[in-house]
């Protein structure tokens, strides 16, 4: 479904993406992880050609990207992204249907869809649709964005660090949420976070990066089984530590 | 206070559709090289150092040299400054409301699948669009303002009533002129933050509201544009420098060529004086009075000593005709000509009566000019034949000089020898015992254009020959000046002598 050869992208002398391949199926949620400027994000946005590679190919479905229209590619890739980016100026509904208004959907069409994506992003539309996002909570804002990503009915969706910034309770509702969507929708995903505990509880399979490149990819059984290196063993040295405290904490209450 | 009045519609009128139209152009020219140079920084740098640098000129000299560029005056260089003028708020807040959306709002807009045209359209200006709007209102207000200054250089405002009404000591005019100006921009202002905050709030209401009166605005001046246009023949346009005489003159022109021809003028008042030479040469005024001894020095670039009354006349009448196509219609028989003065009181107690009487005494006194008077070559002649070192000069409106020199704040000052006010505030004149002030004919000069396009204005123009002496002349200034009448009353009222003198004549 998404398929990613060889890519390089530099800015300057750095070397920002260093020859990156990943494949992600249908129906896939692949998990990008590594530390801050270790390229996921970069690599994310070669998809939707928000940023341009200096080497290799993106295919997705099949397509070359480069073979159609930027807006057109991104109005069939859902997008998004931490700061989330709701146009200040535009109600919940507006927002969440931007994608389709920019294709020409009929305006009973865009009505219904925007209700049917607040009421799965677990939004009450009848209370949301008219608001300003100036009047939305952070976590409100961040169901809003995830709604506006899948208005227009893509089949492939990139998240970078949605669920960023939001208080624990919140993070954990709003990941629930997601994990019954993308396998409602059979949403062919890639995810952008640094957050390894997140991408064990919610990633089919997981791909670390390091300084640009692909460490190790793999499911998350594989990668607590067997770590490709330090790097890898870091990044999950927190979820394990946790995980057993938790349990120890657990174990002594029952 | 009732001509005042009476003038107010048309000058406010013109005075808006000046504006609007600077206004419209500014916003199509701005907005546009906003948008470009918003993500270009160097077109960004020279554009907005461009309209900086337009900004520190003053508006007057913006508009004044308008007219040597254009060779042309009235309403296309006005508006050409004004327009500007206007562009440096729009362009810069246009700038700065661009570079003032989020950069995540961007990579949204970039996200949704927007193009480049769709995020200008739907995020960028939208966004920016508080900050332009009040771009757009300062310009505005700046140009409803400076378009008052647009009189000098002939096209009609409401500073018409301000200049004429400064020049002729009408308060109320000029009280009336800068209350409407004000009301215009203040009025102008709302408007257009009503309209933004109806696009803010998407209150449809608001919206409706300031597009009705702002297109009411639009639709009261095209329509008046209209209506001129189509008024048949145009108008004898007859132009007035800025003081008292010329306004009278110019009326007085008026309502002879009204009376004798039955066409219609206009009087284009307060222009500069070369100015007024230039346009009517091009045939943007069509008649204006002018003097021989100014057009000796000014156009003919004579120096020395000049030649007798009759002679100068002569010479200039050639010269004009020969030169520039332009004709003398007729000498109307009197002379104002730029003569020293001072307060009698002073002058006694100092021993002057003669300006070779000042030589002495120059270093310690003052002297004020009108703002022609000490760039032209008569005060260079005076300077060199009389060898005057003053201790201070001072250049000032003409009004506020004659004022000057009665309350002692300037010792001497450049007076006109017509000008009713020497008597009224007991100011003597100074003999020219060298003769170095050319003398100073008052002459009716018209266009080429006109003599082609209404050889009877010419020949009715020809009859005014001699008829105004230069005790007329005076009581006429002084009717203004003293007691407060209006230069058309004044003027009326001397044609209607005149023609009970003819018909005295003829039935005799």
């Amino acid at each position: 479904m998404i398929l990613l050869q060889g890519l390089v992208k530099r800015y300057g002398a750095a070397l920002a993406v260093d020859g990156v391949s990943l494949e992600v199926g249908r129906g896939e949620c692949l998990f990008l992880v590594g530390a801050s400027g270790c390229g996921k994000t970069t690599t994310l946005k070669l998809v939707n050609r928000l940023v341009e590679p200096d080497a290799g190919t993106v295919l997705v479905d099949g397509r070359d990207v480069r073979t159609s229209e930027p807006h057109e590619l991104r109005r069939r890739i859902g997008y998004a992204f931490q700061q989330v980016g709701l146009f200040p100026h535009l109600s919940v509904a507006e927002n969440v249907g931007i994608t389709p208004t920019l294709l020409g959907w009929e305006n009973t069409r865009i009505a219904a869809r925007v209700d049917e994506l607040l009421a799965l992003v677990e939004l009450e539309p009848a209370v949301f649709r008219e608001r300003r996002p100036a009047a939305l909570s952070g976590g409100q804002a961040q169901r809003v964005g995830l709604a506006r990503a899948l208005a227009a009915e893509p089949r492939v969706l990139l998240l970078d660090e949605p669920f960023g910034a939001l208080d624990p309770l919140t993070r954990d509702r709003l990941q629930q949420a997601f994990a019954r969507i993308r396998r409602e929708l059979v949403l062919t995903v890639m995810f952008v976070s640094h957050d390894m505990s997140e991408a064990l509880l919610l990633a089919d399979r997981i791909a670390v990066l390091a300084h640009g490149r692909v460490v190790q990819v793999g499911t998350p059984a594989a990668l607590l089984a067997s770590p490709a290196d330090a790097t890898v063993a870091e990044l999950l040295a927190t979820p394990r530590r946790q995980t057993a405290q938790l349990e120890r904490l657990l174990g002594g209450a029952a | 206070m009732n001509e005042a009045l009476a003038a107010l519609p048309a000058d406010a009128t013109a005075h808006l559709q000046l504006s609007l139209a600077a206004l419209s152009l500014a916003s199509l020219l701005s907005l546009p090289l906003g948008v470009l140079a918003a993500g270009r920084p160097r077109l960004r740098e020279a554009a907005l150092g461009a309209a900086s640098v337009i900004q520190t000129v003053p508006s007057l000299a913006l508009l004044a040299i308008m007219v040597p560029l254009l060779s042309r005056i009235g309403f296309v260089p006005a508006l050409i400054a004004l327009t500007l003028y206007g562009m440096l708020p729009i362009l810069r807040n246009t700038v700065a409301g661009l570079a003032g959306v989020e950069p995540a709002l961007r990579e949204a807009a970039r996200g949704v699948g927007m193009t480049p045209g769709q995020q200008l359209r739907r995020v960028d200006l939208p966004l920016a669009a508080p900050v332009i709007v009040a771009g757009l209102r300062t310009a505005a207000v700046w140009t409803v303002g400076t378009a008052t200054l647009s009189t000098p250089v002939g096209a009609p405002s409401l500073g018409n009533l301000i200049f004429a009404g400064l020049q002729t000591r009408n308060g109320v005019a000029v009280v009336i002129g800068c209350v409407a100006a004000a009301g215009l921009a203040l009025a102008l202002d709302q408007t257009i933050a009503l309209l933004e905050r109806g696009i803010r709030e998407r209150d449809r209401a608001r919206k409706a509201v300031s597009l009705a009166l702002l297109l009411a605005l639009a639709a009261w001046t095209g329509g008046a544009f209209a209506w001129q246009r189509a008024g048949e023949r145009a108008p004898i346009r007859i132009g007035a420098k800025p003081f008292t005489e010329q306004y009278v003159l110019a009326e007085l022109l008026s309502g002879f060529v009204e009376h004798e021809t039955g066409r219609g003028t206009e009087v284009l008042r307060g222009l500069g004086s070369t100015v007024l030479f230039d346009a009517l040469r091009a045939g943007e005024i069509d008649a204006y009075v002018d003097y021989s001894g100014t057009l000796w020095a000014t156009i003919l670039g004579g120096s020395g000593p000049p030649p007798p009354r009759a002679e100068l006349l002569a010479r200039v009448t050639r010269f004009l005709a020969r030169t520039h196509g332009v004709d003398v219609a007729a000498a109307l028989g009197f002379e104002n000509t730029y003569a020293l003065a001072m307060r009698a009181t002073r002058a006694e107690a100092l021993g002057v009566s003669r300006i070779s009487d000042l030589r002495a005494r120059a270093h310690e006194l003052s002297i004020g000019g009108d703002y022609e008077f000490f760039e032209r070559a008569e005060w260079r002649a005076l300077v060199d034949a009389y060898r005057l070192a003053f201790r201070d000069r001072r250049v000032m409106d003409p009004t506020l000089m004659y004022a000057a020199v009665a309350a002692g704040e300037v010792d001497v000052i450049s007076a006109y020898s017509t000008d009713g006010r020497i008597q009224a505030l007991d100011l003597v004149l100074l003999a020219d015992d060298r003769g170095v002030i050319p003398p100073y004919d008052a002459v009716v000069l018209v266009s080429p254009a006109l003599q082609a396009r209404a050889p009877e204005v010419v020949e009715a123009l020809g009859q005014l020959a001699g008829a105004i002496d230069g005790d007329a002349m005076r009581r006429m200034n002084g009717g203004v000046d003293q007691d407060g009448r209006s230069p058309s009353d004044v003027a009326r009222e001397f044609l209607e002598q005149l023609r009970a003198d003819d018909r005295g004549s003829s039935r005799r």
